[in-house]
């Protein structure tokens, strides 16, 4: 968790806007820091947090986070983290070892949508009745869901997943959503629609909060790793420069 | 215009919200599902895109019995099986059947949030023809859409464009000053009618036109003058005053081979070096001048 997005964001663990879908888009560069950051964020804040980790392994994100001070092992054991570990699921589908689980069908038939990774989401968002521990508002991260568009599955199709996941974890059980978009470094063309470019749109549409991570306009630098605009309410509050630290980030006007 | 289009709907009338992602258009949707409250009309709602706490925020509270919703947002897709309205159902059938739970011998107003999800679902076509029998069939007063024109290609938005009575598309408009609108109006007759206004929505979302006719192309060459201006904020002073920039100007050139130049090399002043020549025996001396057939 870093400290200095906190308090631009005027949130903490403490006290932060319920049923808010913040997306993060990055652009010639890498977002990832944030991932980490909201992950920590709201493991500290005591949430039901439900992680679909699609694009990197269990180990990656806990070795961060234990720079972060969070132990995501630990958090799992409790039952506050439920983790999709969207690498190891696929080899159990494409080797067929695993045919009970439905959550990751989209690698099979990409046509039939992610209606089966929002089943997974829709059960282990809700909780366990009468379970052990009362965690907080539930939280769905996503990183990343540019990449199922690489799989074969429509742009639609991920727009869809969005909606519901923000129908049900947003407006029905006020917890909070984040997803990571990926955007290609491709010139935007009229009849080309199926891209990021397009789910990218389409999930501004959907959010409440956009941070758009890019490189600096003026080219590589070796002190500043890049700019983060700030889009609320479709207007465009503040645009940072920020430099990645060992355990913090700094940000600059 | 805008004021007129929001105020006053014609039978058979289809107002079109465009937004893109610079400019939500959902904030005038609702000023035009209030100012439909305000006239006492009644208002069915298909919502898709948004839920019903969050469209109802800042909705006139008193006439909210007239305002009916109809929820396609928690599952438009029918997923979970027992879903109130699906985005499969935008049929005249099936909106009949919902207009026909509030009996009413007034007129409904249909409005739908968005047209992008259906469109996303649908045949842009029959899409246009459902629309159209919705416009003629008298079944709905008239009809608010919105629509997300940068989720569509060009031709499923001009298509919808050519539906609707009027369109009105908005903008981002240069900072403090409000949204940029441009309006586009067909009357009954065929005649076109144009207009481009900055406007603002107040907390009762009630419309404020600040002015007319104001391009947002020309602004934004405006504030990107005003913002990047490389002599500012520096150690030095990279600034000319007046009389500065005028000596600078009469300054000439240091190869510029001017008049005063000339004559300034033929005819050196007083007080500049003479040279003295005593030529020796061995020298060849010639007492003509070698420079006199230069034609200078």
């Amino acid at each position: 968790m870093f400290a200095e997005l906190n308090s631009i964001l005027n949130t903490s663990p403490d006290s932060f806007k319920p049923g808010e879908f913040i997306l993060v888009s990055d652009k010639h560069t890498d977002a990832s820091f944030l991932i980490h950051h909201f992950l920590s964020f709201y493991l500290r804040a005591g949430c039901k947090v439900c992680f679909l980790g699609l694009v990197q392994s269990f180990s990656h994100y806990s070795a961060i986070s234990q720079r972060l001070g969070v132990s995501l092992t630990q958090a799992r054991e409790k039952g506050q983290l439920v983790f999709l570990e969207g690498l190891k699921e696929s080899l159990g589908v494409l080797l067929q070892a695993s045919k009970g689980t439905r959550t990751m069908d989209f690698l099979r038939d990409p046509s039939s949508g992610l209606r089966g990774l929002y089943d997974f989401v829709r059960d282990n968002v809700r909780g366990a009745v009468g379970g052990a521990e009362e965690w907080g508002p539930p939280v769905l991260l996503v990183d990343d869901l540019s990449v199922v568009l690489s799989l074969g599955v429509s742009v639609g199709a991920a727009l869809d997943f969005s909606h519901y996941c923000r129908a049900t974890v947003c407006s029905e059980l006020q917890g909070s959503m984040v997803m990571l978009v990926r955007c290609e470094a491709e010139e935007e063309e009229e009849s080309d629609d199926e891209g990021s470019e397009r789910l990218l749109r389409g999930l501004i549409h959907q959010c409440s909060l956009t941070l758009q991570v890019q490189g600096l306009p003026t080219g590589y630098c070796r002190d500043i790793h890049g700019q983060v605009r700030w889009i609320t309410l479709f207007v465009c509050v503040c645009v940072r420069e920020w430099k990645k630290r060992e355990k913090e980030i700094a940000c600059y006007m | 215009m805008l004021l007129e289009v929001l105020q006053g709907t014609e039978a058979g009338g289809f107002i079109l919200i465009q937004d893109s992602v610079n400019y939500c258009g959902r904030h005038l949707l609702k000023s035009c599902i209030n100012a439909a409250l305000k006239r006492e009309e009644v208002v069915h709602v298909l919502g898709f895109e948004v839920s019903q706490e969050e469209l109802n925020d800042g909705l006139d509270k008193t006439s909210a019995q007239r305002l009916h919703f109809h929820n396609a947002y928690s599952d438009p897709l029918g997923w979970t099986g027992n879903s109130p309205f699906t985005v499969h159902q935008f049929t005249l059938e099936d909106i009949g059947t919902l207009l026909k739970q509030t009996p009413q011998a007034k007129a409904v107003t249909l409005v739908i949030d968005s047209l992008s999800w259906i469109l996303r679902h649908h045949d842009p076509a029959a899409i246009c023809q459902k629309l159209q029998a919705l416009k003629k069939g008298g079944v709905v007063r008239a009809v608010i859409g919105l629509l997300h024109s940068d989720l569509h290609q060009r031709g499923t938005v001009g298509s919808i464009c050519h539906l609707a009575t009027s369109v009105i598309t908005v903008a981002p408009g240069t900072r403090g000053l409000g949204a940029f609108a441009k309006i586009t109006r067909r009357t009954k007759s065929g005649k076109l009618m144009q207009d481009e206004e900055i406007f603002s929505i107040n907390e009762d979302l009630t419309v404020t036109i600040q002015s007319k006719r104001s391009h947002p192309g020309s602004t934004p060459m405006n504030t990107d003058e005003s913002e990047v201006d490389p002599t500012a904020n520096l150690t030095f002073n990279l600034r000319l005053s007046d009389t500065q920039r005028e000596a600078k100007e009469k300054l000439p050139l240091p190869f510029v081979f001017s008049k005063e130049k000339k004559s300034a090399l033929l005819h050196p002043g007083t007080g500049s070096g003479r040279i003295l020549y005593e030529p020796d025996a061995n020298d060849d001396y010639d007492q003509e001048d070698p420079d006199d057939d230069l034609d200078v």
